[in-house]
């Protein structure tokens, strides 16, 4: 399935009496990522993050549109189809282990628990996470891990778009070349988009780069 | 999407994370034993002292305070769980992963508060038991199948008003004017530590105001004084109409301040 982003903008309105402007993050920006692995790149606050978020259904653009499969799509619609990993792997419960939270996303994506439980172990084994730290509590997992655990839980879903944000940070060599080989067999079938400040990893994962500046691709 | 799944995921979530606070669980359910202690004792000091102003429900003070107790720890988990789950989410970060699946809004809200609503079911058990075999409270007129009916409509009057009140906190993270409102008012002025007639004209007018005093009173009727329909039905009709324009705006207004918080970028602040 193609996705197409046309003419996105998103404004952030400053804080009321904060006496700040708003902020354009996103300024008719247009991208298109069909089946194949897009990689953004673009210094910090270019937009990549809102650009993410918008095209996962998280927050609603305030102009354009984004198309799925030729037909606009809108955020209810996104958040079904799509799949996003933050660049911030925190967004877990950490009192639980990180086979009890992958559980509990994947139920919320419509995954079986028996299913949730498979994807992560043959998921866990591709990024190099032992099976001993999936069923550790989170908050006693690295940094390195909770972010293999978060991109366990945007690539168990099987989207058909796929957004990886930042999703090197944080990963040892085994993890970096998992990684890289299980985005480009998803690439193979559905549309990925990644983003990276590391020009040789991005460049090794993707086919296409797409540079994005002050809200728009360059 | 199967919303008994997520609700299933939601309570084996809720019931990991409160093991993983034992100190903390057990601790609770002392502090609820202490609390029902504290007014057995009041109740034994002033005996019949406080009777005549709890003349028409014809029971003494700590029968009336405890199973007003009971059932406004009930009804107020809707009132006060749904802004904390929320709230609790948002700080820690868990608000956004959610809200970026396709889980609905109508799901979520169910899902969300049904570990805090089996929680208080059991400290309704616990309440009974202790009211039974420790203070040996008898309730030989109630009206069951009524208190059930009163029962029903409250609780989910006041999960209206709990999913308004988590309303302020997507949009406002934190200062919520309705939990605040819930928190300090409904106890005092609802009838639940005394009767609400006993209180001045013009708080009485406040009290009127507030959906409590019309559960609380018709409960209290159809559990010590065996009230039937006819005695409570201007009370059962209150709370109906409550509900039926609550329940609705509630759910609507939930869904607004969601799709503001998204169209804003805010629903991950906290």
């Amino acid at each position: 399935m193609k996705f197409e982003a046309r003419g996105l903008v998103k404004i952030f309105p400053a804080p009321v009496f904060s006496g700040g402007r708003p902020l354009r993050a996103l300024d008719c920006l247009t991208l298109e990522a069909g089946p194949g692995v897009t990689g953004l790149e673009g210094p910090n606050g270019s937009g990549k993050t809102t650009l993410f978020r918008t095209l996962a259904g998280i927050i609603e653009a305030d102009g354009g549109q984004i198309l799925a499969g030729g037909g606009a799509a809108g955020p209810e619609q996104l958040r079904s189809l799509t799949a996003y990993c933050p660049a911030n792997p925190r967004s877990f419960y950490f009192r639980m282990s990180a086979a009890e939270n992958l559980r509990f996303f994947g139920a919320l994506a419509g995954l079986p628990p028996r299913q949730a439980a498979s994807a992560a172990r043959a998921l866990a084994d591709r990024l190099g996470l032992a099976a001993a730290d999936l069923d550790r509590r989170f908050d006693r997992l690295s940094e390195g891990n909770m972010q293999k655990v978060s991109l366990i839980r945007a690539l168990s879903r099987s989207p058909r778009l796929l957004l990886l944000d930042e999703p090197f940070r944080g990963l040892d060599a085994a993890g970096c070349a998992g990684l890289t080989e299980l985005i480009k067999e998803n690439g193979r079938d559905r549309a990925v988009v990644i983003s990276s400040h590391s020009p040789e990893l991005l460049r090794a994962a993707a086919g296409r780069i797409v540079r994005m500046e002050a809200g728009r691709t360059v | 999407m199967n919303a008994t799944r997520i609700m299933l995921a939601f309570i084996r979530r809720d019931f990991l994370t409160e093991r993983s606070y034992r100190l903390s669980f057990a601790l609770g359910a002392l502090a609820t034993l202490a609390n029902l202690a504290v007014f057995y004792f009041i109740g034994k000091l002033f005996g019949s002292a406080l009777a005549p102003g709890l003349e028409p429900y014809g029971t003494d003070y700590f029968a009336y305070v405890f199973t007003a107790l009971a059932f406004f720890g009930y009804i107020g988990t809707g009132a006060g769980s749904y802004a904390g789950r929320l709230r609790l989410e948002q700080t820690q970060g868990t608000l956004e992963a959610a809200l970026s699946t396709p889980v609905g809004v109508l799901p979520l809200l169910a899902a969300m508060s049904a570990w805090s609503f089996l929680f208080a079911t059991f400290e309704l058990v616990v309440y009974a038991a202790a009211g039974l075999f420790i203070f040996e409270l008898k309730l030989p007129a109630a009206n069951w199948p009524l208190a059930a009916l009163v029962f029903a409509l409250s609780a989910a009057c006041f999960a209206a008003l709990g999913i308004l009140s988590s309303c302020f906190v997507v949009l406002f993270k934190r200062g919520n004017p309705l939990a605040w409102l819930l928190n300090n008012f409904e106890g005092l002025l609802g009838g639940v530590y005394f009767p609400a007639a006993v209180l001045p004209w013009w708080l009485a007018c406040v009290s009127n105001l507030l959906p409590v005093t019309y559960a609380v009173r018709a409960f209290q009727l159809a559990l010590h004084k065996g009230a039937g329909f006819q005695a409570v039905k201007g009370d059962l009709a209150i709370l109906a109409a409550f509900d039926l324009v609550l329940i609705p705006a509630s759910v609507w207004l939930f869904g607004l301040a969601v799709r503001r918080a998204r169209k804003t970028g805010t629903l991950g602040e906290y």
